[in-house]
């Protein structure tokens, strides 16, 4: 049987796992008769379905989950140990899961999770007994299939006090045992033999050097974006969870900044394609993001008013739940479609067309580009923040924002090219004031959503609405209130002098 | 960890059975469990199929914890280690009459198996000795199986007014009913004094011929005769002595 979990405790007894040559298989249990009585248990079959979600956030912090046939679920944390989930038939979100589910919604949030292989396993106990008819020795015979590969494993296991009986049991098997396997589980099996099927790495990296000429890069890092963002679909498409649309948008998003920003490098038939078939897209999925964002914050919603606007939300949330519904069915069918397909095949094809160097800065070193942006960036925001405060408009506070994502999202694309630790850093000044901007926005676009139903003759739903966009307004003023510190806080003599040296340096990396 | 032992200063009364069926049940109920066979026929071994891996080592049994902690053989069963007895601890007695702090050397020795086990049971020789007064001190509850004849309680009796001339807790220690022949006049009326007089478990074991056959089947009366009445009386037995287990606040 599978030790998951490591005897820490004295005196730890041997065990070892070798894998089998399986032509040879058919020498168990005798192989041990000349030195043993053999008792043979009856063979325990079983199939495992491992799940995790797509980005495989489970099995890259070192979890195991699986449901045997029976629907009974197992969590194996990173040392061995069992944590105890129940869930009902179809679970896939951690709040459909009862028991230690908490590891769940730290690791995957607001993914589900989907079967990622199935392991079909038998097992069978050899219990080794001494002339005395005592058992001396446990060994197990582990047959695993997984996909069209069948292992053979052989776990032989020392009792307390029986050590030479184990020498004994493992001399045996010198003629058939291959490779020794260290710390043998469920785990040993999914390495050797399923590890790609976890490999579901979207993360999106640029292949690219300092001195590659702008638009080459560009090229290479839009359809890397782009790539990125199709793998997204087909769960977007399925419904799996809210979170493949989520991502779809943000690699858009990112392919949309990035072709903006260094639009001087590109030549301007491609950016102005570009721009408008990237937009029209991802425009068919906004609605679907906006019902997709209201109904994952229902709990906090329904926190912000008192109790007996509570049936009035349930209304709006009954109503935005069927229209979710058939704006998913839209959003499918257009990602099914040979509209779609056509559209993203352009755009592919625009961008995998050999460079035409027709722009100035098209043949310059990428990372010189990017470097005189960022200083360039970082100054427009420096201007657009001396009239930005408490009392600017809305507008105002928006397209700082945006100015904001932009720069992050430039220093995301080269941050390999970058100095490593100042640009860490200053990263992290530049979310704390996104923070403060996002929340500021996200209120705006929720007050906005909600006001699309305003008109409903729905008596209980619209005076939750307008309880729901007084509250949401009042935090709204709030979170623009903060906009004046964290400015002040960010852009400081220091911090520009900062930029200066970060970005001035035509070297790479940390060699400022 | 709980130390039980199980003790009379009467032979065949069945301490042995008790042990190796209490030992067996409570590592079946999850318990790490420790059966250490101090009597020097090493009957409990035997029906484990244990034997002693080392020649007299009995000298070293109150020496070092490591010494002990080699000595330790697994059963056929989860959770369930033995210690098998040696004919060499027939020494035992005369070991402890020649050492200091006596008494409480046992106690010191099993302390150390506090992080491996939950629970040890201790199958004790028939006497009352410089050994059980170790026995005493070590243990948390003392089990006494006692068979409802006239010795059999005149024996008892001696073992209340040894606890109380020496000062031992008599609130260690727990009896039971032991082979008991429900169609025996002596049995009933023995039972019925006694239980006036003590506090006695409720659970009573019959005398049968499946407890007799645990040596042929070398195995825990649980194994080989799962459905018969002695077996149901001593998972009784292990389940009434579980509550006292988890009532009891002694260290």
């Amino acid at each position: 049987m599978f030790s998951l979990a490591e005897d820490l405790k004295m005196n730890s007894l041997s065990e070892m796992t070798w894998q089998i040559n399986s032509s040879l298989v058919h020498d168990f249990p005798s192989i041990f008769s000349s030195n043993f009585d053999v008792g043979v248990s009856d063979v325990v079959p079983s199939v495992l379905t491992f799940l995790d979600d797509f980005d495989s956030h489970l099995w890259k912090a070192g979890y195991l989950f699986y449901k045997t046939s029976g629907q009974e679920f197992t969590l194996i944390d990173p040392t061995g140990k069992l944590r105890e989930i129940k869930a009902s038939n179809g679970a896939r979100f951690w709040w459909d899961f009862s028991g230690e589910k908490k590891v769940l919604q730290k690791l995957i949030g607001l993914r589900a999770v989907i079967p990622v292989i199935s392991v079909k396993l038998t097992e069978q106990e050899y219990l080794l007994r001494n002339e005395d008819q005592k058992i001396v020795v446990k060994a197990c015979l582990t047959k695993a299939i997984v996909e069209n590969t069948t292992v053979h494993y052989l776990t032989l296991s020392a009792l307390r006090g029986y050590k030479k009986y184990f020498n004994r049991a493992e001399k045996s098997l010198d003629n058939v045992i291959d490779e020794k396997i260290n710390h043998f589980g469920l785990k040993t099996i999914l390495m050797n033999h399923a590890a790609k099927n976890f490999e579901t790495d979207t993360n999106f990296e640029i292949p690219i050097d300092a001195d590659m000429p702008a638009e080459d890069s560009v090229r290479i890092a839009s359809l890397g974006l782009l790539n990125s963002a199709k793998l997204h679909v087909s769960g977007a498409v399925k419904d799996i969870d809210t979170e493949f649309l989520h991502q779809y948008r943000v690699n858009f998003r990112k392919l949309r900044s990035l072709t903006s920003l260094l639009k001087k490098s590109l030549p301007q038939a491609t950016v102005a394609m570009l721009k408008e078939k990237l937009s029209m897209i991802v425009g068919k999925t906004n609605r679907l993001r906006d019902l997709d964002v209201f109904l994952l914050d229902e709990e906090n919603y329904r926190a912000l008013l008192p109790e007996n606007f509570n049936s009035g939300l349930s209304e709006l949330y009954t109503l935005v739940r069927t229209q979710r519904k058939e704006e998913q069915k839209k959003v499918a069918n257009y990602f099914s479609s040979k509209i779609y397909a056509s559209e993203i095949s352009a755009c592919a094809e625009e961008l995998s067309l050999s460079s035409t160097y027709e722009m100035k800065a098209a043949t310059q070193p990428i990372l010189k580009v990017a470097k005189k942006l960022l200083i360039n960036r970082y100054h427009k925001m420096l201007a657009m923040s001396a009239t930005t405060n408490s009392q600017s408009a809305d507008d105002d506070v928006h397209a700082l924002r945006i100015e904001f994502k932009k720069f992050r999202y430039l220093i995301e694309f080269f941050i390999d090219l970058l100095p490593q630790k100042d640009t860490a850093k200053l990263v992290g000044e530049v979310k704390k004031i996104q923070t403060v901007l996002g929340n500021f926005n996200d209120y705006a676009t929720q007050i906005s959503f909600l006001q699309n139903y305003i008109n409903d003759d729905r008596i209980e739903m619209s005076k939750s609405l307008s309880g729901l966009i007084a509250v949401l307004h009042q935090k709204q003023v709030e979170e623009k209130c903060k906009v004046t510190n964290v400015l002040a806080n960010f852009f400081t003599e220091k911090m520009t002098d900062k930029i200066d040296v970060i970005f001035g340096s035509t070297k790479q990396g940390d060699s400022v | 960890m709980k130390v039980i032992a199980c003790y009379s200063m009467k032979g065949g009364v069945g301490k042995t059975a008790a042990a190796v069926n209490i030992a067996y049940l409570a590592a079946k109920c999850g318990f790490k469990t420790l059966l250490i066979d101090l009597d020097p026929q090493g009957a409990s071994s035997f029906y484990f199929r244990v034997k002693p891996s080392s020649k007299k080592w009995s000298e070293r049994f109150f020496g070092a914890y490591e010494d002990v902690v080699k000595n330790i053989k697994a059963s056929d069963f989860e959770n369930l280690d033995i210690i098998p007895a040696h004919l060499n601890f027939r020494n035992f007695d005369s070991f402890l009459a020649g050492v200091k702090k006596r008494k409480s050397r046992l106690k010191s020795i099993l302390k150390g198996f506090g992080k491996e086990y939950d629970l040890i049971v201790l199958d004790c020789p028939p006497s009352i000795s410089n050994l059980s007064e170790a026995i005493f001190v070590a243990s948390n509850l003392i089990l006494v199986p006692v068979i409802p004849t006239t010795l059999s309680e005149r024996t008892f009796e001696q073992l209340s007014e040894f606890f109380d001339e020496n000062d031992y807790k008599k609130s260690k220690i727990i009896p039971f009913f032991s082979m008991v022949q429900s169609q025996k006049n002596l049995h009933k009326m023995t039972m019925e004094t006694m239980s006036g007089k003590y506090a006695f478990l409720n659970s009573v074991i019959p005398y049968s011929a499946d407890v007799e056959n645990m040596g042929e089947h070398k195995a825990p009366i649980d194994v080989f005769a799962k459905l018969k009445p002695a077996n149901f009386a001593y998972i009784k037995l292990w389940t009434e002595l579980a509550g006292v287990i988890k009532n009891d606040k002694s260290s």
